[in-house]
């Protein structure tokens, strides 16, 4: 196996190459350009445990911990690879979010037997943020962790948690204490096995009529003291601290590449393409797309010369999250009368899933930080406009 | 909030919008189409029989054929109140549409039976005008009768019909069929619709008709089907009219509702302009529906046709890109299967997808316009 100190040092082609000849030999076709955007572990497990046995499945982890210690760099060219090889979306919140959070604020204890769990699909793991009441106002979160001896009771509720029914572990924000002046005080990152009595699960179904969140309710769970994550109390740096360069991502032009590549099926299919109208139309599109490209490419270079993103990478994700609605709308436009169906629709010998796609572009506006929110945070961190 | 507005001096039309409310308090729209979709059907039995008995069928059919000889304003004020009430039945084809094409039939024992049937409420018909592609229907004289082969899509009722309106092409020009749903030949296909209910493609194989059968003959397919289709698209941008004045309604009472950052979000000057945007875009469909009602009325044919173009296309984009927005501004509730508002965006997306969408009737009011 090569070592992942050359993974790095590989021309970027060769790597490429690298990734594409392993997905060639090790992920299944019928896996590939899945429908389902959020597939169950159950459903991918395959590729997952390939990706694992080839040394692939956490490409930003260091080396130390099984990891590829791919750079920056590197990692945009793995997850484009990803993209245009159509692998399907695994189970990713232990990979890309509590790896990382371990990786940077956990004990070596906790490293040790946490991380390899993750890489061997043992523990799958969900992102337990959001609640009924705390959705853009996170910091106003209730779900209550109260000491007793050296466990947490936890009682209290997260809700529009992905993939909480197919996980195992949830790593959740608790009020341990409470700071009325500041809110963001009093939380803390707890890692909740979500086997120990009093954790309840219920899916709920989306437009699409998937079932891809659900409600996480806990009633009286204890949870040892030793799942803390950082300090108690000090839990909103440590969640806030996580993403880091992979906030590009949010802003990459993965979606609406996917639905202007139906759009084009559709036109196609139906001649759009020699009429003037939907020409100037979807030019439009493309450009949006295109020029999405170079702006992306603006931030790419930051981190391929080492550099840190700042909260100005926040306008690829508004604007990607857009690009997104309007491609899919306009694929519900010339789908004329045909927009009526849930189902697929035909488009020659090929089928396009103009309704599947139109409803998903609802939800990338409101996750990860809604549009609104993203703008205020520009207005403030970037414009550094007044109160 | 948003409504059309038209005289009523008798107060007529607002015993219609109550009398809309009160079925819509028993029978909630909501609860019908998730039921309809679940069970995989094209319509509410129980809701539609309702509004047969109530004479909402049969608005349009005048009264020497057993109709309630009412006109194109209070079937718009009925239609953009069961819009609002997301009473999401075929309306506007299986009763606005096959009431105009049999008025419009010539005088015959069946179309008596049919126009009776429809007002009654004991027969379910499916206008059926769509050919597919490259499988038009047509008709020939055969054994006495007509011999019917080709396709139709985008059906209503197809399952639940029990008899059929189809257009076909006939001898050099086009006929009007009456086609039992129980007919030797005939076979129905169903997908999905996004607003829940059924939708179908019939198919004709070999399907034989008797001579009564044929209710019209025209030499055009325009001849035959213009007048359904323009009191339809006034039905449709009626009830697209009412989807987008609840659809903003609902998320006016939402924002209000929900507390974030110790404040309603309605109180965010963002959240504000857009609602302020969206009940701008409610008030202009609804507008726009009064234009075209009253433009028809006034008998200049040219006039008439641009001005429902207009509000069918304005009371589309209207409800689709209000219900939208609203569904962003429910934040992650809006992407729930569970919230109503979901249902009214794919009500309105449907609505709007029927019988043309706004960029090709923006379009055809222009061509119109330049060649007059
Ligand atoms: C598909 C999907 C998957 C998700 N997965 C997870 C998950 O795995 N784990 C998790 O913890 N959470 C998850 N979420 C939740 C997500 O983080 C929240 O939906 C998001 O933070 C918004 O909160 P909310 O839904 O409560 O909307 P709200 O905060 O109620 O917002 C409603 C609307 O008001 C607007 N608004 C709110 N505040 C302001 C303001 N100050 N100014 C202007 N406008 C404002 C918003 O932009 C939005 O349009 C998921 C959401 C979705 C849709």
């Amino acid at each position: 196996m090569t070592s992942a100190t050359d993974w790095n040092a590989l021309a970027d082609e060769a790597f490429r190459e690298a990734f594409r000849d392993l997905v060639e030999r090790r992920l299944p076709s019928e896996l590939r350009f899945i429908r389902k955007q959020r597939p169950l572990f159950d459903e991918v497990s395959v590729w997952y445990h390939a990706l694992a046995e080839e040394g692939w499945l956490a490409p930003v982890w260091p080396v130390e911990h099984g990891g590829m210690g791919l750079t920056p760099a590197k990692h945009m060219i793995y997850v484009e690879e990803w993209g245009r090889l159509g692998c399907p979306r695994i189970p990713d919140h232990g990979l890309g979010l509590i790896g990382p959070l371990l990786l940077e604020h956990g004990t070596d204890e906790q490293k040790a037997y946490y991380l390899p769990r993750i890489l061997t699909g043992e523990h799958v793991w969900c992102q337990g943020y959001s609640e009924p009441n705390s959705g853009s106002d996170l910091a106003s979160l209730r779900t209550a962790a109260v000491r007793d001896g050296d466990a947490f009771v936890v009682n209290g509720q997260k809700i529009w948690t992905t993939l909480a029914h197919c996980a195992n572990w949830i790593f959740a924000l608790v009020r341990t204490s409470r700071d009325e002046k500041v809110r963001q005080k009093g939380i803390t990152v707890l890692l909740i096995d979500m086997t120990t009595p009093g954790v309840r699960v219920r899916p709920i179904a989306n437009l699409r009529g998937e079932t891809d969140f659900c409600e996480v309710f806990f009633d009286d769970v204890r949870v040892p003291v030793a799942n803390v994550v950082g300090q108690i109390d000090q839990g909103w740096d440590v969640a806030k601290s996580v993403l880091g360069h992979e906030r590009i991502f949010l802003g990459a032009t993965t979606r609406p590449e996917i639905a202007i590549e139906r759009l084009e099926k559709l036109a196609r299919a139906r001649g759009a393409f020699e009429d003037p109208a939907f020409r100037s139309r979807y030019a439009r599109h493309r450009l949006d797309l295109y020029d999405l490209g170079s702006a992306f490419e603006r931030f790419a270079k930051v981190l391929r010369d080492g550099g840190e993103l700042g909260a100005d990478v926040s306008m690829l994700k508004i604007f990607t999250t857009e690009l997104y609605q309007r491609i899919t709308e306009e694929t519900l436009t010339l789908a004329g009368e045909d927009a009526r169906y849930f189902d697929d629709i035909e488009a020659g010998n090929d089928q396009v899933d103009a309704m599947n796609l139109f409803l998903d572009s609802r939800a990338p506006a409101i996750f990860g930080g809604s549009n609104e929110i993203q703008k205020n945070i520009l207005a403030k961190a970037v414009l550094r406009l007044p109160s | 909030m948003p409504q059309s507005i038209f005289d009523d001096s008798e107060g007529m039309l607002a015993m219609l919008r109550d009398s809309v409310a009160t079925l819509a308090s028993r029978q909630p729209g909501a609860a019908s189409v998730r039921q309809k979709r679940a069970a995989g059907a094209d319509m509410d039995k129980v809701l539609w029989t309702a509004m047969a008995q109530a004479g909402w069928t049969g608005i349009l059919i005048p009264e020497d054929l057993g109709g309630a000889g009412l006109s194109l304003t209070e079937q718009a004020v009925v239609s953009e109140a069961l819009g609002r009430a997301l009473i999401s039945e075929p309306v506007a084809t299986g009763a606005v549409f096959a009431s105009i094409l049999l008025a419009r039939a010539d005088a015959s024992v069946e179309r008596g039976r049919l126009v009776a049937g429809l007002v009654d409420g004991s027969l379910i018909l499916a206008p059926a005008w769509k050919d597919g592609i490259g499988r038009s229907v047509s008709a020939r004289a055969a054994d006495g009768g007509y011999m019917l082969s080709g396709e139709k899509r985008h059906v209503d009722l197809a399952v639940s019909a029990t008899d059929f309106l189809v257009v076909a092409a006939l001898d050099g020009g086009f006929g009007l069929f009456s086609v039992p749903a129980k007919g030797v030949g005939l076979s129905v296909e169903t997908a999905h619709g996004v607003d829940g209910a059924a939708i179908g493609t019939v198919r004709f194989d070999q399907c034989w008709l008797p001579q009564a059968a044929l209710l019209a003959r025209a030499s055009s397919e325009a001849e035959l089907l213009d007048a359904a289709i323009t009191s339809a698209r006034v039905a449709l941008a009626a009830e697209l009219a009412g989807i987008a004045s609840r659809a903003v309604e609902i998320t006016i009472d939402y924002t209000k509702a929900r507390v974030q950052f110790g404040k309603p979000i309605a109180s965010f000057q963002v959240v504000q302009h857009r609602l302020v945007d969206m009940w701008s875009d409610a008030e202009f469909a609804c507008a726009a529906v009064v234009n075209a009602v009253e433009t028809l009325a006034d008998g200049d044919a040219q006039a008439g046709r641009m001005a429902v173009l207009a509000a069918k296309a304005r009371a589309g984009d209207a409800a689709v890109s209000i219900c939208r927005r609203a569904v962003h501004l429910h934040g992650a509730m809006g992407f729930t299967d569970e919230c109503d508002i979901g249902l009214y965006l794919k009500r309105a997306i449907s609505l709007n997808a029927t019988l043309g969408q706004p960029e090709d009737l923006r379009l055809e009011f222009v061509n119109l316009e330049r060649a007059a």
